[in-house]
């Protein structure tokens, strides 16, 4: 157990789907040395596939406080490949007319990017990024015989020993998210660390300073004056990812809401009900959403009548003191 | 309690009741040693580094029968496939060449996708050349030396000192040859008797050596745990 937990929030209704992100972290962390194919943070268009494809139905996590060992180690085509293009032999040295991929691209990150659900013009769809949950009981620690993850006691980040990692990959089928990668190169697993060095020197992680939608929020668990806890403890608006699981996330996610107009109707009017089916936003974030969504629904009808609005400040998070404590 | 807890429990009683089987095991191994000997050929000037070489076909050949290993952590499932293995020992000179040869079906020489895993083999000694040694991976105080043949190209050697342990220790004077047989591996694991402390098992100056063994078939996903195994200590007779 850790002495204090790091935590995100991430807002699903500011975000707006540009993966600069994820382009942080690649840049970063896995742009090289046989982690080209890792998205250690990914922004997927939910409802969809995600990445890697199909992780909701592959497996781990614990049921009934018990690590399930049915978990699946997803292939490197659910990843998807690591194209290139052949951009300086057409650009810059005039051969050939055509940019092209290397291979024919079967499956990406965000391969089903925008394609959402339904029929237009009632289709739907939000983005919802991902990053290592940094679980309180993180499955991926309870697999490896060789205590080879393990939580940093000071801020509870689960970050994965190079040294002591033999590559067996228990973790990769324990984490029911998906976010514990095999690289070939170097024949270890590997995953999100937090960006733990920035965070020592009181840095936000890549991925969260570098949002454009600025929909990130970071700090303590424990931190009563900061967004964490106001925004998870106190307004009860941000929810773990699948808490069925029982890995004790701790990324949590304001639920998308009027992130698409209502549905039209029959005779071509816009209806009162959510585009969204409830159910879908619950089928992610658990029985609490439509609290969460009520919650937030109100106090954006305050703000909306020009009434204060202590939440949608918070929301809001003017300043990067405001979204970041640590 | 939390999940974790519970499984390092179950583990921790679990590795009790195997070291009771152990205690039972050891006694038995005592008592009858004839039953399960490796004989060692001395054969002085001879290179038995390769599986193929001439020495091998004199070296007395044993069938070792192998057994699912103890599951030391929740994670390890399933059943290994390697049901036995033929154990073949050389000494020449200051070395010590064990052949160990055994059924395979495929060769999984490399890790290409991220479900992939190699075949391997493993020959294990107690450091302290007790058969009292726990052969499950040692334990805090009596430590093993595990040589590990894996089927990439890459020959470990290891000092355990219980489950999820196991730890390189930098000695370049390990060696491991394979080559592929009809029926699947054959592989020569060598070295000198004499090593330093810290470099592995000494097995200088014995008149027997306890030895164990272990298989591990990439196909079906055997790695860590998830291996075929002596679980009793055998002996090797100089």
């Amino acid at each position: 157990m850790s002495q204090r937990q790091l935590a995100y929030v991430f807002d699903l209704n500011k975000c707006i789907g540009c993966h600069t992100c994820t382009m942080a972290c690649k840049q970063l962390w896995t742009n090289r040395d046989g982690r080209e194919y890792m998205y250690w943070n990914n922004v997927e268009s939910r409802p969809g596939k995600g990445y890697p494809k199909n992780w909701e139905q592959k497996g781990g996590g614990f049921k009934g406080g018990v690590l399930q060992t049915d978990g699946k180690i997803p292939p490197k085509e659910d990843y998807g490949g690591t194209w290139e293009y052949n951009l300086e032999e057409v650009l810059l040295q005039g051969k050939g007319n055509q940019v092209v991929p290397h291979e024919k691209p079967t499956w990406g990150v965000n391969w089903d990017e925008d394609e959402g659900k339904g029929e237009f013009p009632n289709n739907h769809y939000f983005y919802m990024p991902r990053i290592c949950n940094h679980c309180s009981n993180p499955a991926c620690l309870a697999a490896c015989p060789r205590k080879a993850i393990y939580k940093r006691p000071e801020d509870g980040l689960v970050v994965l020993d190079q040294e002591r990692c033999k590559g067996y990959r228990y973790c990769v089928k324990a984490c029911p998210y998906g976010k514990v990668y095999f690289n070939l190169q170097t024949q270890k697993s590997e995953k999100c660390i937090g960006c733990y060095p920035r965070v020592e020197k009181g840095v936000p992680p890549a991925c969260v300073a570098q949002c454009v939608g600025k929909i990130r929020f970071v700090g303590y668990r424990d931190d009563k004056d900061g967004p964490i806890y106001k925004l998870v403890e106190q307004w009860k608006v941000a929810l773990p990812l699948h808490a069925e699981y029982g890995t004790e996330p701790n990324v949590f996610y304001v639920p998308p809401m009027n992130v698409t107009p209502p549905p039209f109707e029959e005779d071509g009017r816009l209806g009162d009900k959510p585009r969204i089916p409830l159910a879908d936003i619950e089928a992610l974030f658990g029985p609490g959403t439509k609290q969460a969504l009520e919650t937030l629904g109100r106090e954006m009808q305050k703000r909306r009548e020009a009434k204060p609005s202590e939440l949608t400040e918070i929301l809001i998070g003017y300043t990067n003191k405001d979204r970041y404590r640590l | 309690m939390k999940p974790i807890n519970l499984i390092k429990q179950a583990g921790a009683l679990a590795i009790v009741t195997a070291a009771a089987t152990i205690g039972l095991a050891a006694t038995a191994v005592q008592a009858a040693p004839a039953s399960k000997t490796i004989r060692v050929l001395s054969a002085a000037g001879v290179d038995a580094a390769s599986p193929e070489a001439a020495i091998w076909k004199k070296a007395p050949a044993t069938q070792v029968a192998l057994q699912a290993a103890f599951p030391g952590h929740g994670s390890i499932v399933g059943t290994p496939v390697t049901e036995r293995l033929t154990a073949q020992a050389v000494r020449a000179g200051d070395r010590l060449f064990v052949k160990l040869a055994w059924n395979d079906r495929n060769a999984n020489t490399t890790i290409k996708d991220t479900g992939q895993f190699v075949d391997g083999a493993a020959v294990q000694f107690p450091i302290n050349g007790k058969a009292a040694t726990t052969p499950f991976m040692g334990d805090n105080v009596n430590a093993v030396n595990v040589w590990h043949w894996r089927a990439d190209g890459h020959t470990e050697n290891l000092v355990a000192k219980g489950f999820g342990t196991s730890t390189r220790v930098p000695f370049e004077g390990l060696k491991g040859a394979a080559v592929r047989t009809d029926s699947g591996w054959a592989v020569v694991l060598t070295r000198s008797l004499k090593v330093k402390p810290d470099e592995g098992a000494s097995l200088s100056g014995k008149g027997t050596m306890p030895v164990a063994f272990a298989a591990w078939d990439g196909d079906n996903q055997e790695r860590d745990g998830l291996k075929a195994v002596t679980l009793e200590w055998w002996q090797l007779r100089f």
